[in-house]
This record gives structure tokens, sequence and C-alpha cells, in this order.
């Protein structure tokens, strides 16, 4: 039995791959945690995970102004490239500065034998460096590893800014540690990732999606009661503002309502007062359990939608807002899974066309098949286990 | 748009309708109608391009004038608040300078 940290940054996103492979090293009989700012984390995790909070005193005034930075991801509209430039100024340097201290007293306590931190939690490479315990890199966006070298300045400023924070938490020198040179743990496969010389310690896993509970309710009556019409699921993921909100599902709205289509959409019903008759709106959708019985997904481009709907062969219309969903996009196209719109320019006829040319043109279906085969070819979560279990040896017992 | 070899140095105004030609097949004919593309115009911001869109912009520019210029050298030079800032005149910039020291 070993024990294994996870670092998590509050996004749904990161966390859910952690969920599924903590699950299955609990059931190895491995001891668990998760650190994490995130109190309401602890509901989410499986039987027998801990959560770790990471907590500061109250009247810890520097701490708390900083807290304010982790509302700005959900509040700020952000788009291209220039999103890249908020997303590490306002949002990653000033969390991982903010984590810091928290992780180093959680991990002296915890004593965990790996640490896997997610690949924008880099505070918890740098502690795992400092501490000198063996880490792994969980990189849930893989689309940044590509962007290295599609554009490169935006990798070499990046790693700018991590490299300033390292130097602020007491690393000298100018080499990243924020990807671990021992396990970089890849969510998708080769095939869908795309050509690009990478070191060996980078491991195409592909998506580990499975063993997940999910808390979240849905009307499968009314689903069922629909129409036998092809159904679509739109969702624009976790991260993105109100405003953001009202003018993408205005346009959804104009698209698909009343097509012969069954939509479900992830939003806030009070985003307007009135739905379509074909909809079903909900904040939240078990959206695991929903993919089996779907023809087709319209999202932003966020890595493990994308890779969930490929999981299961479904076609793809992307309309990538920011980060790396335009890199994300980027592959679904390459792959000829699907259909592309850009997120500012696009009008709802684009969207009407895009949608039924995915649903009518088989192409589309049979590419997605071809990345859902690589994705179990990569071996999941079974191969995530043996990489993490083969790190926690220590390591004078290695050939 | 295939290679073309450019041994003719092209006027500043030939090149600005060129990458407008790449512009228009990047994002469509339909969309830049709606556009008032200039010399100005920064691709972030004006054009509203996103990263994949300005990749396949700058593999049409390398596609066209092939080793005549060293744009993905150029362009690889640049860091996130350059690119952000870039507007079509730095690459028209960059193009006539590549020509004139030939």
């Amino acid at each position: 039995m070993a024990s294994f940290a996870f670092i998590v940054p509050p996004l749904m996103g990161h966390i859910n791959p952690t969920l599924s492979l903590g699950a299955a090293l609990l059931r190895r009989g491995h001891r668990v945690g998760w650190i994490s700012l995130d109190a309401t984390l602890a509901s989410r995790l499986p039987e027998g995970g801990e959560l770790l909070h990471v907590r500061y005193d109250q009247d810890d005034a520097a701490k708390k102004d900083n807290e304010q930075y982790l509302d700005q991801i959900t509040k700020k509209n952000v788009s291209g490239i220039e999103s890249i430039k908020f997303l590490y100024e306002e949002v990653l340097i000033p969390l991982n500065r903010f984590m810091y201290d928290g992780i180093i007293n959680i991990l002296h306590q915890f004593q965990p034998d790996v640490i896997i931190h997610d690949h924008q939690l880099f505070a918890g490479a740098i502690a795992a460096y400092q501490l000198k315990i063996p880490y792994a890199t969980s990189v849930t966006a893989p689309a940044a590893i590509k962007m290295m070298e599609d554009l490169p300045g935006i990798h070499e400023w990046e790693i700018r800014q991590i490299v300033g924070l390292q130097q602020e938490l007491g690393i000298p020198g100018d080499v990243s540690v924020a990807t671990s040179e021992a396990l970089t743990l890849v969510y998708t496969s080769k095939t869908f990732f795309g050509d690009m010389a990478l070191p060996d310690h980078y491991k195409f896993v592909g998506p580990v999606i499975l063993n997940r509970q999910s808390l979240h309710a849905f009307d499968w009556e009314r689903f069922r009661q629909l129409d036998k019409h092809p159904r679509i699921l739109v969702s624009i993921g976790t991260t993105f503002d109100h405003s953001y909100k009202k003018e993408f599902f205005g346009k959804v709205i104009d698209a698909l309502g009343g097509a012969a289509l069954t939509v479900i959409v992830v939003s806030a019903v009070s985003l307007f007062e009135e739905w379509p008759d074909n909809f079903i709106v909900q904040d939240k959708v078990p959206q695991l359990e929903l993919l089996p019985y779907l023809d087709a997904v319209v999202c932003h481009g966020g890595h493990n939608t994308v890779c969930e709907t490929l999981s299961h062969g479904l076609p793809l219309v992307v309309i990538p807002i920011a980060y790396d969903q335009s890199h994300v996009a980027g592959r679904v196209i390459q792959a000829a899974s699907g259909l592309r719109l850009n997120y500012k320019r696009f009008k709802a006829t684009h969207l009407k066309e895009a949608v039924w040319d995915v649903l009518s043109n088989p192409s589309y279906k049979t590419a997605a098949q071809r990345i859902q085969q690589s994705f179990a070819q990569a071996g999941g979560a079974a191969t995530a286990i043996a990489l993490l279990e083969e790190l926690a040896i220590p390591k004078h017992f290695h050939h | 748009m295939d290679a073309i070899t450019t041994q003719q140095p092209l006027s500043s105004e030939q090149i600005f309708n060129l990458l407008k030609t790449f512009i228009t097949e990047v994002i469509g004919e339909e969309f830049v109608e709606d556009l008032d593309i200039s010399r100005e115009s920064s691709f972030t911001r004006d054009l509203e391009m996103d990263s994949i869109e300005i990749v396949s912009f700058s593999e049409k520019v390398k596609s066209h004038f092939g080793e005549h210029i060293d744009f993905t050298g150029w362009l690889s030079g640049m860091d996130l608040d350059q690119l952000i800032n870039l507007k079509l005149d730095d690459i028209i910039k960059y193009i006539e300078s590549c020509q004139s020291s030939k």
C-alpha cells in the first residue's frame, strides 16, 4: 500500500480525471487524498478518499485578498490569445502563489509517497520538488503542449511566468519544474493529439472517465417522452460568464428551437424566460450517463467534454471560446470528427447547418469512432495506475 | 494556395491584398464582408481570429513565400503581447524587409 496526493485547481474538467484515477487507486488499497481549496469537493470524492482542504487563518489579510482571484475565471469576459495572458497573470500565478504554503503544510502532515499535481497547479510540482517527493503531472488540457509547437512564443512566455513564481518560492535558476520528468499523464491518445516529438515520460493513457459518481439528477422521463428525434447536448462548460451564456444560448435557441431534435442544454434555466419545447434545460447534467443516448455534442472545446464525447464515438460541433480550446477544436477538425465555428463570428444559421451536417453525414461519426478506438487502446486508468504505482516504489528498488 | 515563386518583389499594396486573400481563406468570405480589413487591423482584437486561425493563416503565408522568408521563425520569436497586438502592417513590413535584403 502506498499513499497518493492529488493537487487540483477548483475547476471541474481538471478534477474529473483524478476522481476516476483516485477511485481505482483506493480500490487497490492505497491511501488517496485530494489537496484543494474547494471544500465542496468532499462530496464528489470516491468512497475512502480524503479531502485535504487548503485553508488559512481568517485574519491573514494578504491571503484573503488573494482569494478573490479565484472568482475571476468565471467572471471575466476573455477570449482568443489574450485569454492566455489573463489565465496566467490573473488566475494561475495568484492561485498557485496562494495555495503554495497550504500545500506544503498538508504535504508535511499527509506525507504521500507520490504527488499527482494538475499541470496548471505548478505550485504542487514546486512543493514536491522542494520536499523531494516523487511527483507526476496530470495534463487535463493537453492542447497546451501542442501549442509549444504551433506558437512557441506563447509557450515560452508561459514558462517565464512559472519560473518567476518558482524563483519567488525558492527554486533558483530558469528551468521549469512544472512538468514532471518522471511521469506526465496525458489524458488523450496520440492519434487524437497529433504528431509531436515528446520525451518518453509523456504517457498518453487516453481519457479516464470510469468510476465517477454522478450527483446530478436528470429528467429521464421527459427525455424518453420526447419524440424519437436525434438527441444532442449543448454545453459550454462551467467556467464562462453569464453574459457569454445569454448571447450564446440565444443563438442556440434561434438555430435549434422547434427543430426535429431533442436538445439538452447545460445552463441556468433562468437565463431565458422561455425555452423551446424541444429543449431540456438543466444547470447541471449527468453528462457521462447521457452520452450513450446521444447522437452529437455541441461544446466549447473543453478537453474533457470533447474526449468524453469521442469516447462514445459521437461527432462534435466545437465553438472554442478561450484558453487552449481553439487547439482542441483544431484536433477535432484534424481528426475529421466534427466541425468548428468561430465563437465571435458564428450566427444561428451556421450552428444549424453544422449540427445537421454532423448528424446527417456519417463520415463524422466514423471518424469519431476511430478516435474512440484509439482511446480504448491507450489503456486508460489501468495503465495510469500501473505507472503511478511504479512511481511509488522507492528509488533504490528500481533496477 | 500553391506556392508561387515570387522572384519579383511585391509592392506593399500587393502584399496587403495577398494577406487579405489568406485571411478570407481562413475565416470565410461571408465573414470578411462584415470586416473592414486595413493595415492597422490586429488579428486578435479586430479580426477576432483565435490561435488556431492565426496558425493556419501563418501556414498560408509560409507556403506562399516558401524559403524566401522565414515567417515561422519570425512568428516564433514573438512573445504573447506581441502576438496579441500583431497587425497586418507588421507582416507587410517584415515581408518588405525580407525582399529588400535580397
